[in-house]
């Protein structure tokens, strides 16, 4: 018998009634919902309940401190003819596919270099998390300089290198913000993927590679055949909760350009806040940030399906 | 695999890789920490080198500690965050360990139900949570951001935990409960060990979204007393137009120390978890 | 290792013990809270909290607490406020929320003639702001001007003494100044104020609108719209560098102190903090009014009012302090504290010696008599508050500056207002 199991082995069960209490509870079922309850209640009533009030919202015409007129599906029909929305629309895909593919390919990159041995290795990989974990709030401030044309410093090592005669604008041009939307969300969000993945790859035991190597698979093969069928699922989880997020992120675009210049890096969170912050249109708010939910839907539809395959 | 000639494989497979995400990584904050000690005259200035300081200041310091509710902020977003943590990742394994071991009538749609949670984006949240907040009485207190973020932790940490808890053979655990063992007694003793690793990783990022969060905190939180550092600096150490850049960067250095430090703890024992974990007959 | 452990299980414990104890005791016997936008100028909020509430109290041992929000969040607070039904009592507003908020506020006409006859008249273009169907629901204590903000020492080099009057002459001079190495920066971007400062004035001085009083019609598809909207873009290729399509509110300020332009708008922000932090740029910095265009010269009008809350347990009292607080004793010490960063409408404040003290915000209260609400002519209501969160006008202007077709940007505009105006 293996060595775990054997030395918490308890005497036999008392007879009587601690036994048929103890039964009850080992039932499947009970057990179950007994663990899941406190977790249940708590999102029913923070989560669910604000949730469908919030549809509720969507389908009336509803303006702060006035009462709400029900108008049924007209919010979505509204926006659906919007050409801002739907340049939101297309803005918040952009965003997020690309910071999602950078993100990946970097914190894979991140995980396989962090795993060799090396000396201070503790150390780097402390550090390397901090972008993830400063608060946002904080961490644009930093960026704003650095995206700043005339105090950036990436602008300054540039002209002063030669490469370019003046400064980009980072923030002023409309493909340029985009892309530094993009740059400073992969910064904030990589450290995830590659700790995550990090201990993904650390699960695989070098006798496998070794194996695999005797077997005569190159280093790509050992890569592909080994590595990835193993951090595969731990992938998937990082991957789809790093989408949902990305989707709904708010902070860093409020701060850096609140979706200038021109709309270019308005996302479905800072219309929602526009429209039903700024403007008072609760119902109409609520509709956009409501509109985030069908993409988001059927990806977690497909992922649900894979990880209930096991 | 080691030897004498892989050196230069060593340098491109390790060390300039790890250069470049060293140096892009951290770039950031060696901004954050030049501008908190650059007196304003050189900050502003376009014509001198902007990667060093030439004449350091403590100013900025200063008037962040004695002028501001900063360590106050700090001490709040500690508490919150790891109330919220504790909070989330208990609730969590709660909601998992069913979830991924067992069968039973409903699971499908708690499943389901867990995931779209998740979905619900906070702007929609917003006002209805608010108005649940204000009927409990429970505006401008630290319970009303403590009780609403653990919504946004509790459905991550309970993947994350399925995912892990999914790995642990089923022999281990039927093997203690013929021995014996209850059921919470073998998820306990048996699984949440073998996921310790699995545990810390819910536990940190739930910690460190619990620190970042800024939109319930912003709606909840408006005294000056009862704010958490994101909220602090950025309301109070920017008015109007005017950013107070000294301080906001000095703000933010200071506001990452604590949860970088409390992340060191964790960091070292996630890795000796793991590879301790890792080794399953 | 196990040591580390316990001594974080125990602080845990302990945090979350006293965490859980009963919540912040604010329910005294008598007290009220008045939520502002946290001041530009801080010792206008610390006046409030160190001299002003304590003497209230003195006098009537009611407790007046006094809360700030951020700049740009006074809007959400304000909103989940009137939502919730709960909080504080008297709020400050701005440009036109009385109207958004009407439901939510008391009727205050009473005490504001009461003010009108002792201190007034009230200047008239108020009452758009914050008269709603005839009733008073807020009392305005003061305006937060958008003006040209510019370096006197560089357009005198360029050859320019006197501030452009007009638009083609700031044109003229921004050419010269952009040669020597000191552009304009005018914001264009997503942000509060600068943008609206210059670019609704710029649209209405030339003739624009963009709906018709009633709201009934949308106008903004007209020759004047053309008019300004080619001005637009030639000012900005001309005078200024693309990163100002991107700015928010912080960083014409920014690149003020930094020297890298030579003229913008904003309030008097960047004199105040140049008088404190950058005196030798403070010396040679001045104010002007908006340039006029050929129908007429415009400013953006941002009242800073107070108004109650119908939730308010005692609205009576609420009256009580608001009449104390617009007295002239307080008042007057009260708008000085902001060393005149605020012009009031009240006409007997015309010659109020707080102006004085830096003659160099003088044009804030010349601007008052041209200052318009966003929307103008329009009615003032949520309509007017969706075109603003919306950016219809800023962004025409910005899009045709990027290099945009004026009729596609001023169609877009159209088919935006008509949607929110609900109007042919």
């Amino acid at each position: 018998m293996a060595v775990g199991p054997a030395t918490i082995a308890r005497p036999a069960p008392v007879a009587g009634r601690a036994t048929t209490s103890r039964r009850l509870l080992e039932r499947e079922g009970l057990f179950s919902w007994l663990m899941l309850a406190p977790g249940v209640l708590f999102l029913l009533a923070f989560v669910a309940y604000p949730f469908f009030y919030g549809i509720f919202l969507s389908l009336q015409d509803r303006r702060v401190a006035t009462q709400g007129i029900f108008v049924g599906l007209a919010n979505f029909q509204t926006l659906a003819q919007d050409p801002v929305f739907w340049q939101v629309t297309r803005n918040t895909f952009i965003y997020v596919v690309a910071t999602t593919v950078f993100k990946l390919a970097g914190g894979l990159g991140m995980a396989l270099v962090m795993n060799q041995t090396f000396r201070g290795r503790n150390i780097v990989r402390a550090s390397l998390l901090l972008p993830f974990i400063v608060p946002t709030a904080l961490s644009t401030g930093a960026w704003m300089w650095i995206l700043d044309p005339t105090f950036s410093v990436v602008n300054w090592l540039m002209v002063h290198g030669g490469l370019i005669s003046s400064g980009f604008s980072w923030l002023g041009n409309a493909t340029l913000a985009m892309w530094s939307m993009i740059v400073v969300n992969t910064w904030r969000g990589m450290p995830f993927y590659g700790i995550t993945l990090l201990a993904g790859l650390q699960t695989i035991s070098p006798d496998l590679y070794e194996a695999a190597a005797i077997d005569g698979a190159t280093t790509t093969q050992r890569f592909l055949y080994v590595t990835l069928p193993v951090i595969k699922p731990v992938l998937i989880i990082v991957t789809m909760f790093s989408v949902i997020f990305t989707f709904g992120d708010f902070q860093l675009i409020y701060a850096l350009t609140h979706g200038g210049p021109a709309n270019a890096t308005h996302v479905f969170s800072t219309l929602a806040f526009d429209i039903g912050m700024s403007a008072g249109q609760l119902g109409m708010g609520a509709a956009v940030a409501l509109a985030m939910l069908p993409a988001l839907a059927l990806l977690i539809i497909a992922l649900t399906i894979y990880l209930r395959r096991d | 695999m080691v030897g004498g000639r892989d050196f230069m494989g060593r340098v491109t497979r390790l060390y300039i890789p790890l250069l470049v995400f060293i140096v892009l990584g951290l770039f950031p904050f060696y901004w954050m920490l030049i501008t908190s000690i650059k007196p304003n005259r050189e900050l502003y200035s376009q014509k001198i080198m902007p990667l060093v300081v030439h004449q350091p200041t403590l100013k900025h310091y200063i008037d962040l500690l004695y002028e501001t509710n900063f360590l106050t902020w700090t001490y709040n977003t500690l508490l919150v965050a790891l109330v919220t943590t504790t909070i989330s990742v208990v609730l969590g394994t709660m909601m998992a360990y069913p979830l991924a071991r067992m069968r039973f009538p409903g699971a499908a749609v708690v499943a389901f139900g867990v995931a779209a949670t998740y979905l619900v984006p906070q702007p929609l949240l917003f006002i209805p949570m608010s108005d649940i907040i204000n009927r409990m009485e429970l505006g401008n207190t630290l319970t009303a951001v403590m009780l609403t973020y653990p919504t946004l932790l509790i459905p991550f940490s309970a993947w994350l935990l399925m995912g892990y808890f999914k790995s642990v053979p089923r022999e281990l655990e039927e093997a203690a409960r013929i021995d014996g063992a209850t059921r919470f007694q073998a998820m306990t003793r048996i699984v949440l060990p073998l996921c310790t690793p699995g545990l810390l990783s819910a536990g940190i990022f739930s910690f460190t979204l619990a620190q970042n969060e800024f939109l319930y905190a912003l709606i909840f939180l408006a005294k000056s007393e009862v704010r958490t550092v994101p909220i602090g600096v950025v309301t109070e150490l920017i008015r109007g137009d005017v950013f107070y850049w000294g301080q906001l960067m000095a703000g933010a250095l200071l506001g990452s120390i604590p949860v970088a430090i409390i992340y060191s703890f964790f960091v070292d024992y996630y890795v000796a978890g793991l590879t301790a974990g890792s080794v399953k007959t | 290792m196990s040591s580390r452990r316990e001594f974080l299980t125990v602080t845990l414990a302990a945090t979350g013990a006293a965490a859980l104890t009963p919540r912040w005791a604010g329910a005294q016997p008598k007290s009220m809270t008045v939520v502002h936008e946290s001041s530009f100028i801080k010792p206008f909020d610390e006046f409030f909290v160190k001299v002003l509430s304590p003497e209230y109290e003195k006098q009537t041992k009611i407790k007046v607490n006094y809360e700030t929000v951020s700049v740009g969040s006074m809007l959400t607070r304000l909103t989940t406020i009137a939502e919730t039904k709960s909080g504080p009592e008297i709020t400050g507003t701005g440009l036109n929320w009385p109207h958004l908020f009407d439901p939510s506020l008391v009727d205050v006409s009473d005490v504001a003639d009461e003010i009108g006859k002792k201190l007034g008249p009230w200047h008239d273009n108020i009452y758009d702001a914050v008269v709603v169907n005839k009733k008073w629901k807020a009392l305005p204590w003061g305006n937060i001007g958008q003006l040209e903000v510019y370096r006197t020492d560089w357009f005198k080099q360029a050859g320019v003494n006197k501030f452009p009057d007009n638009w083609e002459d700031l044109l003229a001079a921004g050419r010269l100044l952009k040669k020597a190495g000191h552009p304009f920066g005018f914001e264009l971007g997503h942000g509060f104020g600068d943008n609206h400062g210059w670019l609704y004035p710029l649209l209405w001085s030339y003739g624009g609108r963009e709906v018709d009083k009633d709201g009934k019609t949308v106008l903004i598809d007209s020759s004047e719209t053309a008019a300004a909207v080619d001005f637009c873009r030639k000012f900005y290729k001309e005078t200024m560098f693309e990163d100002v399509l991107g700015w928010t509110d912080v960083n014409n300020n920014k690149a003020f102190f930094g020297e890298q332009i030579s003229c913008t708008n904003n309030a008097s922000s960047i004199l105040e903090v140049g008088i404190r932090d950058f005196p030798d740029i403070a010396k040679v910095t001045d104010h002007a009014l908006n340039p006029q265009g050929p129908k007429g010269r415009f400013h953006v009008f941002n009242a800073q009012s107070h108004a109650i809350l119908t939730h308010a347990s005692d609205q009576a009292a609420a009256k009580n302090f608001l009449r104390w607080l617009y007295d002239d004793k307080q008042l007057s010490r009260w708008l000085t504290s902001a060393n005149a960063y605020y012009a009031p409408f009240l006409q007997k404040y015309d010659n109020h010696p707080m102006w004085n003290a830096e003659p160099r915000y003088i044009p804030y209260k010349e601007c008052l008599k041209t200052s318009r609400l966003h929307g103008w002519p329009g009615p003032p209501g949520h309509q007017a508050s969706e075109s603003v969160a919306k950016y219809v006008v800023v962004d025409m202007f910005a899009k045709a500056c990027r290099g945009d077709a004026t009729k596609d940007v001023i169609a877009t505009a159209a088919t935006q207002l008509k949607q929110i105006y609900k109007a042919k």
